[in-house]
């Protein structure tokens, strides 16, 4: 152990003193090899950040892996034996989404179909109970539609939406009368730019209800979307209006991976003469499966950019121990071991290769941080990001993998001098 | 009498790999004592050289034994090779092989740092300026080669050769490239580790520089002859 440390530390200092006498060269070779070890950088970076925004949104949108999700036929009897089999539960959540406008009744919304703001989906249409559905009349107005999500309980464990502002929905007080919404970034965006009366039109209500805006988050979608407590809605939308064929309405559960609520609810949805069809979230896994190969195909070709700097510290490389066969053959007449030539050719492209990275992972960190600086206010996956240490590691293995890889053929050339060479010069 | 540092009988080389085989070294006898100085002395392609490679392990005989130490190590391996040239032996060659990015220090330094043990950077400063002072040169140790003169620049080499105070120096033809004056201050410095009972074997063509060693021997034809000078 301790010859081994001594033979280490002997390495390091001569290729300390090697790296010293010709910085020149070292700098030629770490240029050389820089371009392969920042493309390794820059390809586990980018994809680090590219997985961490695309799989959070991921489960924002399709809920956390292992989530268990039934999709129900939105019918009466469908929607009261799910609303009462999930009533009080925390690891089971019921959800109904329908259509809603709000603003300036008699109008249509400037969004019509509930499309995002800044597209066009077309005239909506209005579908009568029977299934005939019919172009909207009226002009377009002070309007927005959403799509209005009710929820029997918190279903942030299973979606875990983003705060933005103001608060979340409180299901332990008692529900309002006036619904409160929180409403997705969308549809902030939307009665930001449009002011519009504070009228809810839900088809099927009693009344035109007047909606409170509570909060905002970000739930990963690009429509237009508020989320309500399904006992505020219920309080001026009878349970049988809640889900009609022509009222566009979407019936869904989440419940915990190991919730007793899958097998009960079965049978009583199997009872109304319907079935609930459920499936395990695994978006994330299948994700990182793509990712994982789009990363492999990227860095394979920055492993190629790599493998050219590796071949410059190659050239320098056999150029220097050419340059240096009697300094070689010298320390093998005082006793070197020829392992120890080896290694002292190995920590100079080591050392270069971990110079190279640190300045190639510096350069990245400054660039990514100008980038974030400069455009994360209109892009929102380069605000506040920091530099993913993945990438950090990427560029040390890259550099040390670099260093090996260039020096190896040297460092068995340096061994092999024969320490005649000093008697013959 | 005490046991010899080097006894060498009947060491043959035969360099190959050409049409005929040459006999270099044909049947070698010599017997080195602690403290004892040796010239040995020849026309060139004698197998001077040659002779010291085999010594200082840098080559190995074909045939014939080499006890160092009373231990017979005619057949090392390159890793005990290593080891032994480290512990037992210094080496001056013609030209002074130091590293011109080095100062003199760090040249003698170099054979202290050849991960044959390690010495804490305190002690190896010691030996360094230790072997400096033996040859005169102290006062030299921060200088880069380029600023010293031929023969302090050989002083530098044999501190180097010296601080791993070795049995045996080993010096090949060290004058060759210093003028009378400077040669003989070189010589100097090589006798003056023999008081120290380290053992020295000299090869050179100068006759002056191999009548101050005790004694001398002519290699002639790949065969050693002892001869004592007036």
């Amino acid at each position: 152990m301790r010859r081994l440390s001594g033979r280490f530390r002997s390495s390091l200092i001569i290729g300390l003193q090697g790296i010293r006498a010709r910085k020149l060269r070292t700098l030629l070779s770490m240029v050389s090899l820089f371009l392969g070890v920042l493309a390794v950088v820059v390809v586990q970076a980018g994809a680090s950040l590219a997985e961490r925004a695309l799989l959070s949104d991921l489960e924002l949108t399709s809920g956390i892996d292992g989530t268990r999700v039934g999709d129900l036929p939105p019918d009466n009897k469908a929607v009261d034996a799910l609303f009462r089999t999930v009533r009080g539960r925390s690891d089971a959540v019921g959800t109904l989404g329908v259509s809603a406008i709000i603003g300036e009744p008699g109008v249509r919304p400037v969004n019509e179909g509930g499309s995002p703001f800044d597209q066009d989906w077309g005239p909506s249409s209005v579908c009568s109970p029977d299934g005939n559905c019919e172009p909207s009349n009226g002009p377009k107005g002070q309007a927005v539609e959403v799509r209005l999500t009710a929820l029997s309980a918190d279903i942030r464990p299973f979606r875990p939406f983003r705060p933005r502002s103001g608060r979340w929905l409180d299901f332990s007080t008692v529900p309002a009368m006036a619904p409160r919404l929180v409403l997705n970034e969308e549809a902030a965006k939307g009665f930001g730019r449009y002011h519009v009366p504070a009228e809810m039109r839900v088809g099927g209500a009693s009344a035109n209800l007047t909606p409170q805006f509570v909060g905002v988050v970000d739930d990963g979608d690009s429509q237009p979307r508020a989320y309500v407590r399904l006992d505020e809605l219920t309080n001026w939308l009878p349970t049988v209006n809640l889900a009609s064929p022509g009222a566009n309405s979407e019936l869904r559960v989440y419940l915990a991976p190991s919730s007793p609520v899958e097998k009960v609810l079965a049978a009583r949805i199997k009872g109304t003469g319907t079935e609930i069809y459920f499936s395990t979230v695994e978006s994330r896994k299948d994700q990182e499966k793509q990712l994982a190969l789009m990363r492999l195909v990227f860095l394979s070709m920055a492993g190629l950019v790599l493998l050219i700097g590796v071949a410059g510290i190659l050239n320098v490389g056999l150029a220097t121990v050419g340059e240096r066969v009697e300094e070689f053959a010298l320390r093998r007449a005082v006793g070197t071991p020829r392992s120890l030539l080896a290694g002292i050719v190995l920590a100079e492209t080591l050392l270069t290769g971990l110079l190279t990275a640190a300045a190639a992972i510096g350069v990245s960190a400054a660039a990514l941080k100008v980038v974030s600086s400069l455009f994360g206010g209109s892009e929102p996956l380069l605000r506040d990001v920091q530099f993913p240490w993945e990438a950090g590691v990427a560029g040390i293995i890259a550099g040390i993998v670099a260093g090996i890889l260039g020096g190896f053929i040297p460092a068995l050339r340096a061994a092999g001098i024969p320490i005649a060479t000093v008697m013959r010069a | 009498m005490t046991q010899p540092l080097i006894e060498l009988a009947g060491i043959t080389k035969v360099l190959k790999g050409q049409e005929e085989p040459r006999t270099i070294l044909g049947g070698v006898d010599l017997t080195v004592h602690p403290g004892e100085s040796v010239a040995i002395v020849g026309r060139s392609g004698s197998g001077k050289s040659t002779l010291l490679s085999v010594i200082g392990l840098f080559d190995r005989a074909d045939e014939g034994s080499y006890l160092l130490a009373g231990q017979d190590i005619s057949r090392l391996p390159e890793r005990r090779a290593a080891k032994l040239r480290s512990s037992h032996f210094g080496f001056v060659f013609q030209r002074f092989f130091l590293l011109k990015h080095l100062t003199a220090a760090q040249n003698v330094s170099m054979a202290l740092v050849n991960g044959q043990g390690w010495l804490p950077r305190r002690e190896r400063r010691a030996r360094v300026l230790e072997a400096l002072d033996q040859v005169g040169i102290a006062h030299l140790a921060k200088n880069r080669p380029a600023r010293m003169s031929g023969g302090e620049q050989q002083r530098v080499a044999i501190a180097r050769a010296l601080v791993r105070r070795p049995q045996v120096l080993l010096a090949d033809e060290p004058t060759g490239a210093l003028d009378t004056e400077t040669g003989t201050v070189v010589i100097d410095a090589l006798l003056s580790a023999t008081t120290r009972g380290c053992g020295l074997i000299l090869v050179t063509h100068d006759r002056d520089h191999a009548a101050r060693m005790g004694r001398t021997a002519d290699l002639v034809d790949g065969v050693l002859t002892e001869r004592a000078y007036a």
